[in-house]
């Protein structure tokens, strides 16, 4: 399963993608997302399931004309 | 405890650990190219980093306690190592490496976080941070494998379980007879130990068809343990493994 992992240096920072990682279980993510992305003294390192990312998907709108 | 000298009962146990944490830097570094994907790799390769680092700090406490330093690094045979026996031969597959890494760095913190001496304040704490990520990444990958290979997770504990039980030490040490609780180096002892490992491990398990073996008063015999080497017989290291720890092929490197 893959997570992304955003991370931020300061706080209040908006938080940035910075890679991804492979992982069978959310407890997994967060070791890896640490070991693999520590070069940096991060305020802030979370991931997140590729599952529970929403898509923004525009559709053009119908204009109501008769088909 | 604040006395500089430590009994030769705590240079033993610090040795003991110290020569364990050297012993999972070797074997997490053979892990570290073959797991089964990246990020077990680098969290293998950052393992080893820490384990071999916490190693350094401990030779420099026994050093401190007159122990040689030649003697701690290059200078000793392999059954002079007081490694955990677990630890003493490669695993030969990733359901085995994982039990007995996991079991071995728990019971080598265990040990550690027990020490009551001011010698250890502060590095102990840093140390934990270290250990944090080491046995929550052995827990996470111990969950998966326990749903997909349990019997290969139940053959390595079945294995393991006893080295380790030797390592921590025998049941009839508890809070009145462990001679280190005693002597007031540590504060908890290998009776409580044993007994936190074991439960650690059947909780982690429960709900999966993965039974961890039986907390087994009788192992290590009390009678035939090495207090020292904290082991049951005269097994050791592979001496080719000693060689490499050693760095005897690239001595002629060495920067004098």
């Amino acid at each position: 399963m893959k997570y992304h992992v955003f991370t931020r240096i300061n706080a209040g920072d908006d938080l940035m993608h910075v890679g991804t990682v492979q992982a069978d279980s959310d407890r997994l993510a967060r070791i890896y997302a640490h070991r693999t992305y520590d070069e940096e003294d991060w305020e802030f390192i979370g991931v997140v399931h590729e599952d529970h990312l929403i898509e923004v998907d525009p559709q053009p709108i119908a204009g109501g004309r008769a088909q | 405890m604040s006395d500089d000298g430590w009994p030769q009962a705590a240079v033993d146990y610090v040795q003991a650990i110290a020569d364990t944490k050297l012993l999972l830097g070797q074997r997490y570094g053979e892990w570290m190219l073959k797991g089964p994907n990246l990020e077990d790799d680098i969290s293998g390769a950052s393992n080893a980093q820490d384990e071999i680092g916490q190693v350094r700090q401990l030779f420099r406490l026994l050093q401190r306690q007159g122990v040689d330093e030649d003697w701690l690094e290059s200078e000793r045979d392999p059954e002079e190592y007081a490694n955990a026996a677990t630890l003493d031969a490669e695993a030969e597959a990733w359901p085995t490496f994982i039990v007995q890494a996991a079991l071995t760095d728990r019971a080598a913190w265990l040990l550690l976080d027990a020490i009551d001496h001011d010698d250890f304040t502060g590095m102990v704490q840093k140390m934990g941070e270290d250990e944090y990520f080491h046995l929550e990444h052995h827990d996470g990958r111990l969950e998966t494998l326990a749903e997909d290979q349990p019997e290969a997770v139940e053959a390595a504990l079945e294995r393991y379980v006893p080295q380790i039980l030797a390592f921590v030490g025998p049941a009839t040490y508890d809070a009145e007879s462990d001679p280190l609780v005693g002597a007031g180096f540590t504060d908890r002892p290998a009776a409580e130990i044993r007994g936190a490992i074991h439960e650690h491990y059947v909780t982690l398990f429960e709900g999966t068809e993965v039974s961890v073996p039986a907390l087994d008063d009788d192992v290590p015999d009390p009678e035939s343990w090495d207090g020292t080497r904290r082991r049951v017989g005269d097994s050791h290291v592979d001496p080719d493994v000693v060689d490499q720890l050693q760095g005897v092929s690239n001595r002629e490197y060495v920067i004098a």
